[in-house]
């Protein structure tokens, strides 16, 4: 299943045109998509919901996951939203969208200020402590870096020692590289160092501009990079990474958890989640049947 | 579909034509999305600004309070506020209030933290301002029965406004600036919609480009706004010299131009000094020996205007009027002498209750001052009332005329916010009283373009406008050049002479004091040492102090310029 990871990578530029005439196309499918027969039931039982607009904070600096639309950015667009809309419809709610940084969505989440978070975050046990996961999709990272791979990385290992790493504040890749000083030290060679900024967009940014080696994040975001700058960017290695993506919701919430891990089950039956990967582009075997998370 | 088209290849190709860079910018200058992101831009700031603005107010206020507690915790508020990062307060305000209950939409939790922020800032501002306009005029506006209220909005915000405009224009762009902060806590402003857009097309450069633009529009139009207004303000400006070019920002010849202005204005400075039109040729005055004894006479048999009597004060332990008696009578006139730490200005000032006094008993025209029929002390209010009440007009030495306001406003002013007087009415009765003092032709110049006698004469208008029963005048010429002394003297000696108004004057001018004066009274350590009819203590002295003291002033003589 592994095998197949970077098919999406290797389409160049028409990935990104397919993804955005394939948004373009489908979404009235989608519309016209028949909402899965136990929803139904699962409005029954879950009724609490129905008819209400909920709120999801996203971070959206991950094309094809979440982000603005380009041509209408009024919107966003991505498989994060195509999910969440499935799910709600699922329900009988509806979703608006709250932008912040990427460390802010669970202090968001915290404070009452949203409702759900479904933005490509990884579920891990630190993060269950601030909210409770359902997860959803496996993890492959990328190890993007400057074209021609001057520094040699390859991978989350000792390849790193000395290098700059940019990163988002808050991203799981962050103590990983960390953990790598003490063996880099050992090897005798210097730690890395990690520039920690808000989102991808900068990261990106600091390997274009020479600041930053390598920038380590979902294989995907690494492979829109590498679309939009062909001849200065290039993707080193795929790596897998111990963690799931999950959806955040209320710890105080275990109804609201339930509900949405029993939509979330009704979607992949129809297929939709499935068919949704197709449409942005991503690996299928990113799919993963729900699991829930929590601090205890 | 084009433009459509258009964004794709951008997206998918991205190039390094400048041609292709410079449509893209363009593209983005004029894009909605970012457009509609200057509206919450100026939302959050205009929250910041106006909350900033009404807490700053209070804050300020309570650090000017008279109330040490007051001003303590808007000390504390202020180290809190501005000792910490904006970025935090907004985190706060979006993420932590909702723990105690406090659910702010975003946009208004942006502008509470930026309010939270600015407030510490304008407070600073304003308290500044306030303290930056002359204390002298405070006291003669004080002098004048202007309460704390009238004071403040007729006295002390028009000219401290003034002097902040600038550093508000300053504060509008920081806000401004400050308010892409507002991105972290989900506001969907202009810097937020930004690295949005750059993130989902990669085009990084070409918007921060155009937002970097966007943002330079904004804050240029506050500094139009910010210049317009000091144009507005600016008081030259109603001498039509003044131009709204001055502001430009190439000009450099703003502080010649606002010497040569003032040169321009004030002809009568460099006139010669003797100014026939202004003041009407009268006898010289040179009352004979009966005609002194006459008047005394008729002074004996008058009601007492003002009895001080057993009046100590000292400041931290030193004392400044040591158990001080003095009877002055209707249409009598005293001058004060004495050297300087004598008591003197003490005395006049607690005489208008400018002051107050440790013990004695102060009484104008009958009435006990500073206590109310209760005998309870009074506030600020009540004894800037009972001032205008008593009447008692005071001239200072540094003239104090209220800087933003012509000669004429000057006297008509105080008639309307303290006497209730009508404008016209006021008018006329300041029209009469410039007339009086030779300045009818000075009405609608402002005080820094009048020389010092001629500021002195508006002064002396103005205290003189209520009808005061009592006129004091704290060394009234000392500050005057030699040769603008005489004017101010003539004006003085047709009061005391012609109208028979009831003046108390400290002067250093003995021979002034020898032709005006009724009586004369030596002050030395807070008391009078001697006093009498003026030509006799000064002629024939009986105090050894009072002695040595005149035969001093006799020796300086050749610098006093008194004709």
């Amino acid at each position: 299943m592994q095998t197949r990871l970077f098919t999406g990578a290797r389409r160049a530029w028409l990935a990104a045109l397919g993804a955005i005439i394939a948004a373009t196309l489908l979404a009235p499918v989608d519309a016209s998509a028949a909402t899965p027969a136990g929803c139904a039931a699962l409005k029954e039982k879950y009724p609490d919901w129905k008819g209400k607009t909920l709120v999801n904070a996203i971070n959206p600096h991950t094309p094809g996951y979440e982000s603005i639309d380009p041509k209408d950015p009024s919107k966003y667009v991505g498989f994060d939203i195509d999910l969440g809309e499935a799910i709600g419809d699922c329900l009988g709610f509806k979703l608006t969208y709250k932008a912040v940084t990427f460390a802010a969505l669970l202090t968001t989440l915290a404070s009452g200020q949203a409702d759900i978070v479904i933005s490509d975050i990884y579920a891990t046990k630190e993060r269950a402590k601030a909210a409770d996961f359902i997860t959803y999709s496996k993890v492959f990272d990328g190890v993007l870096v400057a074209k021609g791979n001057p520094k040699g990385i390859n991978g989350i290992n000792l390849s790193l020692c000395g290098a700059a790493a940019a990163e988002n504040t808050g991203y799981v890749e962050v103590p990983l590289i960390q953990d790598l000083a003490p063996k880099c030290k050992e090897a005798g060679k210097p730690e890395p160092t990690i520039q920690l900024y808000d989102n991808n967009a900068n990261c990106i940014q600091a390997i274009l501009a020479g600041r930053a080696d390598t920038y380590i994040n979902d294989v995907n975001t690494v492979d829109q990079a590498v679309k939009a700058y062909p001849d200065k960017l290039e993707k080193a290695i795929a790596v897998t990474i111990p963690y799931s993506v999950g959806i955040a919701v209320p710890k105080d919430k275990p109804k609201f958890r339930d509900a949405v891990m029993a939509a979330l089950i009704e979607v992949q039956k129809e297929g939709i989640h499935q068919e949704l990967l197709k449409k942005w582009q991503l690996d299928p075997a990113n799919f993963k049947e729900p699991d829930i998370l929590t601090a205890d | 579909m084009i433009a459509v088209g258009t964004a794709l290849r951008a997206f998918a190709h991205p190039t390094h034509l400048p041609g292709r860079h410079m449509s893209l910018f363009l593209h983005y200058l004029s894009m909605p999305y970012l457009l509609q992101g200057i509206e919450l831009t100026l939302q959050v700031t205009a929250l910041g600004l106006v909350g900033g603005l009404i807490l700053g107010l209070i804050l300020a206020a309570m650090q000017l309070s008279r109330f040490w507690l007051l001003a303590a915790i808007a000390r504390g508020y202020t180290v809190i506020f501005r000792g910490t990062p904006l970025i935090l307060q907004m985190v706060f305000a979006y993420d932590a209030l909702p723990h105690i209950g406090i659910k702010l939409p975003a946009v208004l939790a942006a502008g509470l933290a930026l309010a939270c922020n600015e407030a510490p800032f304008i407070a600073e501002m304003l308290r500044s301002g306030v303290l930056g306009v002359d204390r002298g005029q405070l006291l003669a506006g004080q002098a004048l029965g202007m309460t704390p209220a009238i004071l403040m909005r007729r006295i002390i915000a028009p000219q401290a406004i003034r002097t902040m405009i600038p550093a508000f224009g300053n504060e509008a762009v920081s806000a401004l600036k400050n308010s892409s902060l507002a991105s972290v806590i989900a506001v969907q402003e202009l810097t937020l919609r930004s690295t949005q857009l750059a993130s989902s097309t990669f085009d990084f450069f070409s918007i921060f480009f155009a937002s970097g633009l966007l943002y330079l529009v904004l804050t240029g139009a506050i500094s139009v706004i910010q210049l317009a207004l000091e144009w507005l303000l600016d008081l030259d400006r109603t001498t039509k010299q003044r131009k709204l070019a001055d502001y430009l920002p190439w000009r450099r010849v703003d502080l010649a131009t606002k010497l040569e202005l003032a040169a321009k204005t004030s002809p009568a400075i460099e006139a010669a000094p003797p100014e026939p039109a202004e003041l009407k040729e009268t006898p010289p005055l040179a009352l004979s020996i009966e005609d002194r004894a006459r008047r005394a006479a008729t002074i004996a048999r008058n009601n007492i205007a003002v009895e001080v009597k057993h009046l100590r004060k000292a400041y931290d332990g030193n004392k400044v009027l040591d158990g001080l008696d003095l009877t002055v009578r209707i249409g009598e006139v005293i001058a004060l002498l004495g050297p300087s730490g004598s008591g003197k200005s003490t005395l006049l000032r607690c005489i208008n209750h400018l002051e107050n006094w440790d013990s004695g008993e102060i009484r104008v025209g009958g009435r006990k001052l500073g206590f109310d029929e209760a005998g309870r002390k009074l506030t600020p209010r009540a004894i800037a009332n009972e001032r205008a009440n008593v009447g008692v007009g005071m001239v200072f030495q540094q003239f104090n005329l209220f800087g933003h306001l012509t000669a004429k406003e000057n006297v008509a002013g105080p008639l309307r916010w303290v006497h209730g007087m009508g404008r016209f009415e006021a008018e006329r009765r300041a029209a009469e009283l410039l007339d009086r003092v030779g300045l009818s032709h000075r009405a609608d110049a402002l005080p820094r373009h009048l020389s010092g006698g001629q500021q002195q004469r508006v002064a002396i208008a103005r205290a003189l406008a209520p009808n005061p029963s009592v006129l004091l005048l704290d060394e009234p010429t000392s500050a005057l050049d030699p040769e603008l002394v005489g004017e101010v003297l003539e004006v003085i000696r047709r009061l005391a002479i012609d109208d028979g108004l009831t003046m108390i004057i400290s002067t250093h001018q003995i021979r002034f004091a020898d032709e005006v004066a009724d009586r004369v009274a030596f002050l030395n350590g807070g008391v009078i040492l001697e006093q009498g009819p003026a030509h006799e203590v000064l002629t024939n002295p009986r105090h050894p102090l009072t002695a040595r003291f005149l035969s001093v002033m006799e020796a300086e003589r050749p610098k006093d310029a008194v004709a």
